[in-house]
């Protein structure tokens, strides 16, 4: 092993760093031929100049500001970027050790800086920055768009509260109207004429219930129920039964009625989904075939299902009844908004239950389903 | 929010009826001042802080708004006096804090007696016959390495310190703290540092004022020195036989011996 002559200077001249010595005044005394090599400066240009001409601007200023005071403090200074500008201009991205010799008095000599060239590592640096940048960015817009949501859906819920009761109002006031003619008129083609309003506005007002609920209950916190284990269900069933009867003269609606103790449920909800149904039930169905109506508690659940004949439905549709806003084939003017089955299925999974179908060429069945416990 | 002493980390030595501030510039604590401090500790009582945001200082007191202008930190070296109840005191102020001190004897009149600013800069960007010895393009550049690269910075202003066996003076505290910014803050620090312009505010200074300067420093020439020293109406300079930006850590001696001569 030899620390001097021809194979030692060759070592260091040749290493595979840069190497540079500076006196104590910052000026370059030492430079290898690897150093040379890279930036592309000769021995001759870069002697006696100060290190930092040969850095880029950040670079001095960094070298002043922090490599030179720490060396300084400590003696030594491992791992810093230091940026060299080459011969032809281009940056030169290298990482640095630097370390100290000074005299016995703690006089400063020199300065030896030893750099490897980081060029790749400089670019996984920037690309590892641009990632966090990216991803800060992309946090700020998926808030933005969030405030956004949350803006919206407050508007919207607005809009269709302020929608709904505006048109129950005028509604109403025809469903009164109605009801005083009804007490007075004179034949039967008058009579028909109050029943066809008195259906117009039963099925008008059930389609504002489920658009007020499908905007609730898909916009705030799902739909929301008011138990109660006592109140008797039938007559609750029974009502909404009459009134489509009422609302559907010709039809054939058949109940049963086999509920052997209290059901915990929202009485008013499982009325609606009855309702929602029987106008479905009323549509879809033949209408010279009856429509079956069962309420039964067996096996620890209750069960309420709706049967009407007619065509089967093909499975494609079936996939997609429960969603909002599907219509099945109909005449245009029986048409709802395609809400009923919706909300009928929110208001069984509400409860815990389920609304299932089945449909044969004999018999379409919904059937609700939710356990008693 | 924690008082001045814990926010500035404030650390007071010495003896005397006067009192010496040393102020750090951009890059650094108050460890800056390790090779000058003790020389006044003497006759004077020594008053080293770090800027928030640097060293030791209280990071959850950086505000945004009130750093973005170096008046701020001039608030906070008029409150440390405050506190103190500092009167005719000797400012001492390196790179950026030069100027900040020239804010806080404005805004205290008759807290600061003497001002000595070592490597000051009224304003670092070249203009309309003044020369800072920057272009605004290479303060751009450099905002933008800062912004941009910030790895590489951040990874150098929180480097990995080991012992120093060769240096038994410097302790393990000071080896695993000096020069700690938080990166984030250091570029803002940087911004706020290189794109200042205290020019006007020098023609406002009462008090007797040294400037220190090196003979070759890149960040504020012997130009931009003469400048400060001419704009200040009692405003001297010494060039001091060295180089660099950091004499009190480069030539203590000479600025110890050049201090002494001008506070005593």
């Amino acid at each position: 092993m030899s620390t001097s002559g021809p194979d030692f200077e060759d070592m260091v001249n040749n290493a595979p760093c840069g190497y540079v010595t500076l006196h104590a005044n910052g000026r370059i005394a030492h430079v290898n031929l690897t150093l040379l090599a890279w930036s592309g400066h000769a021995a001759d240009q870069i002697a006696g100049k100060r290190f930092t001409d040969f850095l880029t601007m950040p670079g001095r200023i960094y070298y002043e500001t922090h490599i030179a005071p720490l060396l300084r403090m400590q003696g030594f200074f491992n791992e810093f970027a230091i940026d060299m500008v080459t011969a032809a201009g281009e940056p030169l991205h290298m990482i640095a050790n630097a370390n100290e010799r000074r005299d016995a008095d703690g006089k400063l000599l020199l300065i030896r800086l030893a750099l490897i060239k980081a060029t790749d590592r400089r670019r996984y640096e920037q690309e590892l920055l641009a990632g966090r940048e990216l991803a800060i960015a992309a946090e700020r817009a998926t808030q933005e768009v969030l405030l956004l949501e949350h803006e919206t859906s407050e508007l919207r819920e607005q809009f269709i509260a302020v929608l709904g009761h505006d048109l129950r109002n005028p509604l109403a006031s025809i469903s009164a109207g109605a009801r005083l003619l009804g007490r007075t008129v004179q034949n039967e083609k008058e009579q028909q004429i109050v029943a066809m309003m008195q259906t117009t506005v039963m099925r008008m007002a059930s389609m504002i219930d489920n658009v007020l609920d499908f905007a609730r209950g898909r916009l705030g916190g799902g739909i929301t129920l008011e138990y109660d284990a006592k109140g008797p269900l039938e007559p609750v069933l029974a009502q909404v039964i009459d009134e489509l009867r009422l609302a559907s003269p010709g039809r054939v609606i058949e109940f049963e009625f086999a509920v052997d103790g209290p059901v915990n449920c929202d009485r008013i909800r499982i009325g609606q989904l009855l309702s929602n149904l029987l106008g479905n039930a009323v549509t879809h169905g033949a209408a010279d075939k009856p429509i079956t109506v069962r309420a039964e508690t067996q096996n620890g659940s209750f069960e309420l299902w709706v049967a009407n004949a007619g065509e089967a439905i093909p499975q494609a549709v079936m996939d997609k009844l429960f969603e909002p806003f599907f219509r099945g084939k109909a005449r245009a003017s029986k048409q709802g908004l395609g809400l009923g089955l919706y909300i009928a299925s929110q208001i069984a999974k509400a409860h815990g239950g389920a609304l299932t179908v089945a449909s044969t060429p004999a018999e379409t069945r919904f059937s609700f389903s939710m356990p008693l416990a | 929010m924690a008082n001045v002493t814990e926010r500035n980390n404030v650390h007071v030595r010495g003896a005397g009826d006067r009192a010496m501030v040393f102020a750090h510039g951009f890059g650094c604590d108050q460890n800056m001042w390790r090779f000058v401090a003790p020389a006044f500790e003497r006759d004077f009582r020594t008053v080293l802080f770090d800027h928030v945001g640097a060293g030791g200082s209280d990071l959850s007191a950086y505000d945004w708004a009130k750093y973005s202008t170096l008046s701020g930190y001039a608030d906070d070296v008029v409150e440390i006096g405050a506190e103190l109840g500092l009167k005719d005191c000797v400012f001492v102020g390196h790179s950026v804090s030069s100027m900040i001190g020239v804010l806080a004897a404005r805004q205290a009149p008759g807290m600061f007696g003497k001002l000595v600013l070592i490597g000051p800069s009224a304003r670092y960007i070249d203009d309309e016959g003044y020369v800072g010895g920057f272009s605004a393009e290479q303060i751009d550049e450099l905002l933008a390495l800062l912004e941009s690269n910030h790895m590489g910075w951040s990874t150098q202003m929180a480097p990995m310190i080991m012992g120093n066996p060769d240096r038994p003076e410097l302790g393990q505290e000071l080896t695993n703290s000096f020069c700690r910014t938080d990166p984030d803050i250091a570029k803002a620090f940087a911004r706020v540092t290189f794109t200042s312009d205290n020019r006007k505010d020098l023609a406002e200074v009462s008090v007797p004022v040294l400037v220190l300067q090196c003979k070759e420093d890149i960040i504020a020439s012997q130009e931009v020195g003469a400048f400060v020293a001419r704009n200040i109406p009692d405003g001297r300079m010494i060039v001091l036989n060295a180089t660099g930006h950091c004499p009190n850590l480069s030539a203590p001696d000479q600025v110890i011996a050049a201090m002494r001569a001008f506070v005593s």
